[in-house]
């Protein structure tokens, strides 16, 4: 199908010296979702008991939860009604996953001890494909945002109570159109939890929560934000959209947003993006099929790494440095980026 | 004959007859007297003892030439009295010692004297008798200093005898008399032990002889194996009963530095020796140079008994002289150990009870642990190993290696004490690795092939039942003897087993690296590691001894099969490059062989005197395929170690393996095949069948990553093949996945690598075939073998020759009537066919604008058709031939789905047309036909 975008030369590293060694394989492959992948989340076990783990939502509503020891399904959760699985996500304290369909539901799952049941749910009321994010807050408190009623709103939600917080609606003149995607996060001086919130013209804005207003707003595309991710250490963070670029902004100590850069890449569409938590290096989910490897600091490409026949929906790392895909071709692609130099 | 009870009766039996031998001293006599002794009783006998005596020692004393035959009956006459009675005063014992002795004095000779052997036979028995008839304390008095003359004289005239006599009857009995002589008589007689203080004088006395009995046993012991096993037994008996007596460390820890104010007259007192520590010292090394010869000589005795008794020697001089004989403690444990092995199994029973005895007893050999002389003695072994390995032969490895068995056996845990130090495990190392050293020079190896391609799916069936470690028969350049291998093997077994397994992991596998010429023998001492450390065969000597845990076992196997399976070391050259084209050509196309195959053996014929002569090339192919069995073997083993756990390593080994299992070379398929009903009873699967369909997940995915470099791996294709061959439907969205990739490359490589890839559609298909068979076709047959199909193609091309103008006609009919069918509608056929549909694909993950999905296996088979169409032009007539096959399982396969097929169909129609025109082949089309209408 997009055989015309295939021009990309696929070089492992730059710094490799000829001739080019073939091009690097994914430690291994995840087969069997039969559908295509949406959402990936790696866990590593609680305290070294139990193999890590990685969970898989699907286009069809399922959550695999698959044993990377054994590399194979260990347990599928069904509560999704059959609709895509956009988000998945599971809370600091013990074995609870959250799960977000486009059934408009956003269950809670409770995994400790080989259990697999729904504890609870919130209902959702927006369809698109933004993704929640949540922020803990405590022992046993944490902050959900997730899209809210009105196309344009974002809604905080404090947790496991399901209070509303506040809505945040951006003001009347600004019209940036839906939410695309979001990201809580507080910084370590202060206790107040702020939101980044990625929007379908392009922009990134930052609320800070408990003023309910936006802080600072940057134009960083021409299309839809599809994903960011931030780095609190160094206050920097990167979005990526439907367009050929990524973009890397900053925010200064008046809680300003700026773009320090953009970076060109071939073919556009980012389905994801995701900084590795070392904050070292970061990797985007291409509609191009490509894995894409950036240094994080430098934006330096470090690898394009091709192996999904389809578009690419999500990646995400685990702690240990593996790095997942989950693909259109119902593949998801594990990669060991430590062991390719 | 009346018995005489009281001796009044007997006396006046006896009386004229022994009056009548004093008188007349002849054997008739003589014999008389003994022919009346037997109608006494024992108690009368006793009484009458000094009388009857008195005319038998008379005859004895009486000076002047007697007749030999005289002496013997007199001696035997004296002999069955004493047999019967008493002797209870010291003077009469004394004197008829003298007297008996004297039977055999020469005065002329220092040997004994030249007389009949059944003389030297009376007089040996008639002194034993003597001994035994000693009543009480009298025995014990009697070994005082001043009889020492008469005793050594007795001693050395048993010794003569016992050394140079011919008859073995003689020879025994010295030897027996000899040990009652020295009160270490082991039968019931004898009334009482003695207490210490006894013994110590027994001991002193004793010890004046022990230098001539000791030389003259050695003597006899290292004589001629053809002496007969029991003369050898006995003797070694006198030995260390003597030597444990004298040099018994309860005695000699008693003895007082300065020699006791001698009693006896100072011409015997010259003879007494003080047993006191310098003459210990000295005694000891010149013990230790005899004990040194005897083990060196009954160690390899061929009888077993003999061997027995050096380890009842062993054990009693380490118990009682451990002090005395410090010297002699590491050549006699060395004999112990040796005999572990025993090809007897009394001997090693023994032996491995004595040797569990010291080890749990922490028996202390002067003033030295016995696990330090143990490892001092692995020490020197392992630093002479490599001399010895390389000088010995086989025989003589065996037994050095047996050695070393022993030691490690006996160590246990301890053995890391010489594994630690560097220089004494690279000595060990590289006698291992010497000795493996595999013979690659011959032709066979190289030259075995296999021809049949289903031997996989066809093995397990006859194959399930085999019994665990059977091994490939190896050729070794240094021994022939299956033994040495044996050893070799339970050697690194136990050091896997007590040694440190990370150690010597890292050690073998530094010689891996380091060498090709190491490397099949490290991968070989590295497989055995494991299968000790496991532990699963090894006795255990040592109870508190804790095993590898299996947590670092697996993590240890992982890390060596990572090793094994990578690149450099796992896609060896096994055959040259033309040679392998030539197969492929041949081989690939199983439906083509038995057309060929008259052909083939001239082929095979002609090719052989090119690879007649080995060559350094064929040596290098001989040992890769040697490193690649090796290494399957391995697997084997690693999984029979981690049993259950090694589940878990088979997402990165199968694959690899399977693919060896592929290999055309005989010796590497047995050995992967070999490798996998290892791994399929470790894991707990039935069959091959059973263990590549659960596990074809990981399959999947080594052939999806290989299809991405199928340069570097060409054999992937067969692995999907054989996989293929044995999964089934519930597989089918693996395969489905899979099919993607290969369908992409082979897009890639249309030209070069066709003829594998058409194989694998082949099997596809079958596969599909056979999985959803469809129901409306009852008469179809649904086992669509391959032999089938052979037989199809086989009959088609026969038929070749008949192609008619009917056919012909016949043909374009029906092209006609199915390009109309294809135009025109077909909503008749599409009803149905829906309701033919596979239940478990119904899945309902598309949205409204998609059609229904189609069942995932019409889908694949519409994808390879499209292939199909494009390589039915190929330039080979093999794989247009075969390409035709994969085409008509197609066609049955799409038979229920016809809107899908007939385009295709449709498409297809120029290429078959072409082929029918300008091809051989023809008769194919018909069976294309019947399918399609």
């Amino acid at each position: 199908m997009e055989h015309t975008q295939r021009t990309e030369v696929t070089a492992p590293l730059p710094s490799m010296a000829a001739p080019p060694p073939p091009s690097p394989d994914p430690q291994f492959v995840l087969r069997g979702t039969q559908s295509a992948v949406h959402a990936l989340h790696f866990h590593s076990g609680a305290q070294g008991q139990g193999c890590p783990l990685l969970f898989s939502g699907s286009q069809n509503g399922l959550v695999h939860i698959w044993s990377l020891q054994t590399r194979r399904v260990l347990t599928t959760l069904d509560n999704h009604g059959g609709q895509c699985v956009t988000w998945l996500q599971t809370l600091p304290q013990g074995h609870q996953l959250l799960s977000q369909g486009q059934d408009l539901r956003l269950c809670l799952w409770d995994l400790t001890e080989g259990r697999n049941a729904v504890v609870d749910f919130v209902h959702l009321e927006s369809m698109g494909f933004c993704r929640g994010s949540t922020l803990a807050m405590g022992q046993q408190r944490w902050t959900l945002a997730v899209p809210g009623k009105g196309t344009d709103e974002v809604q905080i939600l404090e947790m496991p109570s399901k209070t509303s917080v506040c809505t945040l609606k951006p003001e009347a003149d600004a019209k940036p159109g839906m939410p695309m995607c979001l990201e809580l996060w507080q910084a370590d001086s202060s206790s107040r939890p702020l939101l980044l919130v990625g929007y379908e013209d392009g922009s990134v804005a930052l609320w800070d929560i408990s003023q309910r207003k936006v802080c600072s707003r940057v134009a960083c595309h021409t299309e839809p934000v599809m994903s960011l991710d931030f780095d609190s250490q160094k206050t920097r963070g990167v979005s990526g959209s439907a367009e050929k670029a990524l973009a890397v902004w900053s925010l200064d100590e008046q809680q300003a947003l700026q773009v320090c850069r953009t970076h060109e890449i071939t073919n556009p569409g980012i389905a994801d993006v995701k900084i590795r938590p070392d904050h070292r290096i970061l990797a985007t989910a291409g509609w191009d099929h490509r894995i894409r490897v950036f240094h994080w600091r430098t934006m330096k490409p470090l690898a394009v790494l091709a192996f999904h026949s389809a578009a690419i929906h999500c990646v995400a790392f685990a702690n240990d440095g593996l790095l997942a895909a989950g693909s259109k071709d119902q593949r998801i692609s594990v990669w060991s980026l430590y062991t390719q130099t | 004959m009346a018995v005489f009870d009281t001796p009044e009766e007997a006396f006046g039996v006896l009386r004229p007859v022994c009056v009548q031998l004093t008188k007349a001293q002849t054997v008739e006599n003589v014999e008389h007297l003994q022919t009346q002794l037997q109608s006494v009783s024992d108690s009368a006998l006793q009484e009458l003892q000094q009388y009857i005596l008195f005319p038998l020692r008379f005859t004895l004393k009486t000076p002047g030439p007697k007749r030999e035959r005289l002496i013997q009956s007199v001696v035997e006459c004296l002999t069955f009295v004493l047999s019967s009675t008493c002797v209870k005063e010291q003077e009469l014992l004394q004197e008829l010692f003298s007297e008996l002795s004297a039977c055999l004095y020469s005065p002329k000779s220092q040997k004994p004297a030249a007389v009949s052997e059944e003389l030297k036979l009376a007089v040996i028995r008639g002194l034993s008798t003597l001994m035994h008839s000693a009543y009480g304390d009298i025995i014990v008095t009697f070994y005082e200093p001043s009889i020492l003359p008469r005793l050594g004289f007795a001693v050395s005239l048993l010794l003569g005898l016992a050394e140079q006599e011919k008859s073995k009857q003689i020879k025994t009995a010295a030897l027996k008399c000899l040990q009652v002589l020295l009160l270490q008589c082991d039968c019931q007689d004898h009334p009482r032990s003695l207490d210490e203080l006894e013994q110590k004088q027994l001991g002193d006395l004793f010890a004046s002889f022990l230098p001539g009995i000791s030389t003259a046993l050695t003597r006899i012991i290292t004589g001629d194996f053809k002496q007969g096993h029991s003369i050898v037994v006995s003797s070694l008996n006198v030995f260390y009963k003597t030597v444990s007596f004298i040099m018994a460390d309860e005695q000699l820890k008693r003895i007082s530095k300065v020699q006791a104010e001698s009693t006896v007259e100072h011409r015997v007192a010259k003879l007494m020796v003080h047993r006191e520590a310098d003459w210990v010292k000295s005694t000891g090394g010149k013990l230790t140079i005899l004990i040194k010869k005897i083990i060196e000589c009954v160690s390899v005795h061929p009888h077993w008994k003999v061997r027995l008794e050096l380890i009842e020697l062993v054990e009693t001089l380490l118990l009682k002289c451990s002090q005395s004989l410090v010297e002699s403690a590491g050549p006699l444990l060395k004999a112990l150990v040796g005999l572990v092995n025993d090809e007897s199994p009394e001997v090693q029973a023994q032996c491995n009870q004595v040797l569990r005895h010291f080890a749990g007893q922490k028996v202390v050999v002067g003033n030295r642990a016995f696990a330090d002389i143990l490892s001092e003695n692995l020490h020197s072994l392992a630093t002479s190993l490599p001399r010895l390995m390389n000088s010995q032969d086989d025989q003589g490895k065996v037994s050095s290696l047996s050695l070393l068995l022993g030691y490690l056996k006996l160590l246990g845990p301890k053995v890391n004490f010489v594994l630690n130090s560097v220089v004494h495990l690279q000595r060990l190392s590289k006698a291992l690795v010497q000795v493996l050293e595999l013979d690659v020079t011959d032709i066979k190896i190289v030259e075995e092939r296999r021809w049949n391609t289903d031997h996989l799916s066809a093995s397990p069936k006859t194959s399930a039942m085999r019994p665990w470690s059977q091994v490939q028969r190896r050729y070794f350049r240094f021994f022939t003897d299956e033994r040495v291998f044996l050893l070799l093997q339970q050697v690194c077994q136990l050091l896997g087993f007590y040694g440190n397994l990370y150690l010597l992991v890292d050690h073998f596998m530094g010689l891996y690296h380091e060498s090709v010429f190491y490397r099949k023998q490290a991968a070989m001492i590295l497989n055995e590691l494991v299968i000790g450390a496991a532990g699963l065969d090894v006795e255990d000597l040592h109870e508190k001894h804790i095993k590898t845990s299996p947590e670092e076992l697996r993590e240890i196997v992982t890390s060596i099969l990572e090793e094994y399976t990578s690149q450099e070391n796992w896609y060896l050259v096994t055959c040259i490059k033309t040679e392998e084209m030539r197969e492929e050509l041949t081989l690939k196309q199983p439906g083509f062989q038995a057309i060929t195959s008259g052909a083939h053996n001239t082929c095979q014929a002609t090719s052989l005197p090119a690879f007649s002569k080995p060559s350094p090339t064929i040596c290098s192919m001989n040992s890769n395929i040697w490193q690649i069995c090796i290494q399957l073997e391995g697997v084997g083993h690693f999984a029979y170690s981690l049993g259950e756990d090694f589940r878990l390593l088979l997402m990165s080994v199968l694959y690899p393996v399977l693919e060896k299992a592929g290999d055309r070379t005989l010796l590497i398929s047995q050995a992967a095949t070999n490798s996998m009903m290892d791994i399929c009873h470790a894991c707990g699967y039935d069959s091959l069948q059973h263990l590549i369909n659960q596990n074809s997940d990981y399959l999947v995915n080594g052939i999806s990553l290989n299809l991405r470099h199928l340069s570097l791996h060409p054999h992937t294709p067969k692995v999907l093949e054989v996989m293929l061959r044995n999964s089934d439907a519930s597989l089918l969205p693996l395969v489905a996945d899979v099919v993607q990739d290969v369908l992409a490359t082979l897009d890639q490589f249309y030209d070069k690598r066709a003829s594998s890839f058409i194989s694998v559609l082949h099997a596809l298909l079958v596969a599909l075939a056979q999985w959803f068979p469809d129901t409306n076709h009852v008469g179809q047959p649904q086992e669509h073998t391959a032999e089938k199909e052979e037989s199809h193609l086989n009959q088609r091309i026969l038929e070749n020759n008949a192609t008619t103008a009917e056919d012909i006609e016949y043909f374009l009919l029906s092209y006609l009537k199915e390009k109309d069918v294809a135009d025109g509608n077909v909503s008749d056929f599409y009803n149905e066919e829906e309701q033919s549909k596979p239940p478990e694909v119904d899945e309902k993950d598309t949205g409204p604008d998609v059609e229904p999905p189609l069942p995932v296996q019409i889908q694949i088979a519409t994808d390879v058709m499209e292939r199909c169409i494009h390589l039915l032009s190929d330039k080979s007539l093999k794989i247009r031939l075969k390409v035709l096959d994969v085409l008509d399982l197609c066609v049955f396969v799409l038979q229920s789905h016809k809107n899908q097929l007939l385009p295709l169909a449709h498409r297809a129609w120029p290429s078959i047309v072409q082929r029918l025109t300008n091809d051989d082949p023809l008769a194919v089309l018909r069976a294309f036909q019947v399918r399609v209408t």
